[in-house]
């Protein structure tokens, strides 16, 4: 659930609470109201805060003033206006929001009109004035809420209501919930916020009521499940059933750690970045997965899941691959363990992925064109799932990355959770402190984000930075910045947020870096980016390319592009001095060399 | 009653004929339903084309993608077939996968399928649980029939389990594979057949997958009440374009 922060009155006060990065700030435009916010502008907040308008019964040509003057985002509507008002406000692209009061009961019928037109309703308690009364209404009347319009849950909401708010997180009522508004209880004075207050109570969101992980029936939130031809059922049933089984057991972790630390070369060391922290006044930690046995963090994975594929008895593994990173990896354990190794790759991306294709030729594996579709990454791990479907008996499926249909997402992140397990430790011994400020990774699909982050999700202080392809630009139509772009629907297996037409086809998206140019990101990324967890960051390509070269300048180390795209938000973003950030460099250059030569003319 | 079951009923092995909506022109579809209900098919699944159709070999898989090159979409599909109840009676079923759906509203597609006089869904990537738990009574408020997938891999439990929330038939799959991929029959699946039959269902089934030609067919209808074409009659248009279609059910039932 996303946080919005309403009535924000003096500057100060509006500075301090930005600080805390609520998703929404509300100011109210309404002379009636104690907290009446009449000071000429309001100061820049950060981008990803939505500036919220509130309004009762105004004039539209005075709201329409308002949003242009403070350049709002959001409007907040809490008189008696009509759908039509909604609609020709909506013109002006702000989100709009519908105020309803609830008592005891409520005729969820007088919702209908607004059906379509406004973004999301808000609930709040009936009282003598429009909003700000302090009480809560029975949030069960919500389970009869009878839409899919997500809502905004308010009235009365302090610090005292967290353990109901976790009990409405697990029910019915709050599926399609999308925010918490608060706004009295957290005032010294009417507009004047107590900051440690709200601090508290975003912390105790992230620490106590939210699950960022995976549910029993494979979801992250709404996103996720396993939305699969019944051909693919006994298949993805067969692991479903046991992969936590087989990851439990004492052979199994034994072997998958040896491994990891004989054959990969773990624990992946954790390094200071001095120049590079002195050059943006921060403290960068870089953990260092381009040191891995093949070159990025996709090994983690193909390890574990080889593993488990041998505990399955299957003697065949096929694989997908983009720029042919997880394919090298997938053919190097399978070569490491004796068994047949089928990699699909786009008709397109083996002419372009030279080298990786030899590798794998190399490594004994048999490379399939993918000549359907766009012939790119979406095509090759649609012939993988065919392949899966023709082969379901002693065949496994490794995916590499953070997606497709339940267990895969979960069982990816919890093989990459390596990363942040050993980030836990090593920025202890190194500097004593139990936890960074922020964890920063790309995002493709999400395999080494998730694993980046898997320890730190329900841990309060942490801000949690994904970073993803902006391409070209994101409003440049050659973009792979999916949680801009994308809206919810099904791909590969799993609900997430995915880039598609109107009419619902998969589009091609587009990155200069191969790993990155995915339509889609894993559903644990999706339900990061909906329920405003992470910040998500978009990173071009000109962007990412100064950034990788930057590296190399400052420290040494030449970074595969997908990690430039991370490295390139100290450009964007400003962090303190004494901010310890810790960032995946998921992954070496070397196999990007041909396009870093291209693009610097070297 | 739904078209579907009155079908079901009558005392003959039923072809069902699978074409994908908007190939190889845009406008082929009503004529290419017209054509197929004259010379004799019992069902028609219409294909509504997906970029990144998982379950289909390459033969659908390329019309899909040609239809949606062609100008195919979902408002495009229901356009065409906005009078298609004026002339043709036999049942309509629309096959596609989940995504085009989802986006248009699962609820909106349904009450369209109705007004147009769509009888039943068949949608491969949309799993039991997920249907029963939240889209069936959407489903049965406009009178649609959902059709399930079983395969050779499906156990005994699943099936019981999916014949008790079908009410139409049971899409059997012949063997493991996408659509296409067969050139016969042979023992492991004439096995998988006499299975199914033996489990006395509730629902009757219909075989699909590999049915290309007379010889499949009857081998098909042997153990099941009909069997449905998809990717042979797909190459026949390709082939032949539409013209012929008569030629191709003659073979198919002679």
């Amino acid at each position: 659930m996303k946080l919005k922060v309403c009535g924000m009155k003096y500057q100060d006060n509006i500075e301090h609470v930005a600080a805390l990065q609520p998703d929404y700030l509300g100011f109210i435009f309404y002379e009636k109201s104690a907290r009446h916010f009449d000071t000429e502008c309001i100061l820049d907040l950060p981008k990803s805060i939505k500036k919220t308008g509130v309004f009762v019964d105004a004039d539209i040509d005075f709201v329409i003033e308002k949003i242009n003057k403070h350049n709002l985002q959001a409007v907040q509507l809490h008189g008696k206006e009509s759908s039509k008002y909604c609609k020709q406000l909506k013109s002006e692209s702000v989100e709009i929001i519908k105020v309803f009061s609830i008592k005891d009961e409520f005729d969820f019928s007088v919702l209908n009109p607004y059906e379509g037109i406004v973004d999301y309703f808000l609930f709040d308690t009936k009282g003598k004035l429009p909003g700000g009364n302090g009480y809560t209404f029975d949030w069960n009347v919500l389970n009869n809420y009878p839409s899919t319009t997500p809502f905004l849950l308010s009235g009365g909401i302090g610090l005292n209501q967290i353990d109901d708010i976790k009990k409405f997180q697990r029910s019915k009522a709050s599926k399609y919930c999308y925010a918490l508004d608060v706004n009295s209880k957290f005032e010294i004075e009417p507009g004047l916020k107590n900051i440690e207050d709200i601090k508290k109570f975003k912390n105790n969101l992230i620490s106590k009521i939210m699950n960022y992980n995976v549910n029993e029936k494979g979801y992250y939130g709404e996103f996720g499940g396993a939305f699969i031809p019944e051909m693919l059922y006994p298949n993805v049933e067969e692991l479903r059933q046991n992969y936590l089984k087989v990851m439990a057991e004492p052979d199994f972790k034994k072997e998958f750690d040896q491994l990891l630390k004989d054959y990969v070369g773990r624990p992946s060391p954790l390094y200071f970045a001095k120049r590079l922290s002195h050059k943006y006044n921060t403290k960068i930690y870089l953990k260092r997965e381009d040191l891995n046995h093949t070159g990025a963090h996709k090994i983690n994975n193909t390890i574990g899941q080889i593993l488990m594929a041998k505990r399955l008895g299957k003697t065949r593994i096929i694989a997908e691959t983009g720029a042919g990173q997880h394919g090298v990896a997938t053919a190097t354990v399978c070569a490491l363990m004796g068994l047949e190794c089928i990699v699909y790759m786009g008709e397109i991306d083996i002419a372009r992925q030279a080298p990786n294709v030899a590798r794998m030729k190399m490594l004994g594996a048999k490379v399939v064109p993918a000549l359907s579709g766009s012939r790119t990454l979406k095509d090759a791990t649609n012939e993988a799932i065919r392949d899966w479907i023709n082969n379901p008996v002693n065949t496994h499926y490794i995916i590499g990355s953070a997606i497709g249909p339940h267990p895969y997402p979960d069982m990816v992140t919890r093989f990459q959770a390596v990363i942040s397990e050993e980030i836990k430790w090593q920025l202890k011994e190194q500097t004593g402190k139990k936890n960074p400020d922020y964890v920063v990774a790309c995002i493709g699909g999400g395999s080494n984000a998730a694993g980046t982050y898997y320890h730190y999700l329900h841990e309060e202080n942490v801000g949690i930075i994904a970073v993803e392809a902006a391409g070209l630009g994101v409003d440049s139509g050659e973009s792979a910045a999916t949680s801009v772009l994308g809206k919810e629907g099904i791909i590969h297996g799993c609900k997430t947020l995915l880039m598609q037409t109107a009419d619902g086809q998969i589009t091609e998206p587009y990155s200069i870096s191969a790993g990155l140019d995915y339509p889609g990101v894993g559903p644990m990324h999706a339900h990061l980016c909906k329920t405003g967890r992470a910040e998500f960051i978009a990173i071009t390509d000109d962007d990412a390319m100064k950034a990788g070269l930057k590296l190399c300048e400052l420290e040494g180390i030449i970074p595969a592009i997908e990690s430039s795209h991370a490295l390139a938000i100290f450009e964007q973003k400003t962090f303190n001095p004494d901010d310890v950030v810790v960032l995946s460099l998921s992954g070496r250059g070397d196999k990007d060399l041909q396009n870093y030569i291209d693009y610097f003319k070297i | 009653m739904n078209r579907i079951n009155q079908k079901l009923q009558e005392d003959k092995k039923l072809l069902s004929i699978y074409f994908t909506a908007g190939y190889p022109h845009i406008n082929d579809t009503v004529s290419i339903i017209e054509d197929l209900e004259k010379n004799g098919v019992d069902m028609i699944e219409i294909g509504l084309p997906f970029s990144d159709p998982l379950a289909d070999g390459p033969t659908i898989q390329a019309s899909s993608t040609q239809a949606l090159k062609n100008g195919m979409t979902t408002d495009v599909l229901f356009d065409q077939l906005k009078d298609i109840r004026k002339s043709v009676n036999i049942p309509l079923i629309i096959m596609g996968y989940f995504n085009p759906m989802f986006q248009y509203g699962v609820e909106t597609f349904c009450q369209k399928c109705q007004e147009i006089g769509i009888d039943g869904l068949i949608i491969p990537d949309l799993p039991v649980d997920v249907y029963h738990e939240e889209y069936q009574a959407i489903f049965e408020k406009y009178g649609l029939i959902n059709v399930f997938l079983i395969t050779p891999q499906t156990s005994d439990e699943r099936i019981r389990y999916i014949d008790s929330i079908s009410n139409g038939f049971i899409y059997m799959v012949s063997s493991a594979s996408t659509t296409g991929a067969q050139s016969g029959f042979g023992d492991e699946q004439t096995q998988y057949f006499e299975r199914i039959a033996k489990m006395n269902l509730k629902n009757p089934q219909i075989i699909g997958f590999g049915i290309s030609n007379n010889q499949t067919f009857t081998q098909a209808t042997q153990y099941a009440k009909g069997a449905i074409i998809g990717s042979a009659f797909v190459k026949h248009v390709t082939n032949d374009g539409i013209k012929n279609i008569k030629n191709f059910v003659d073979t198919i039932l002679n």
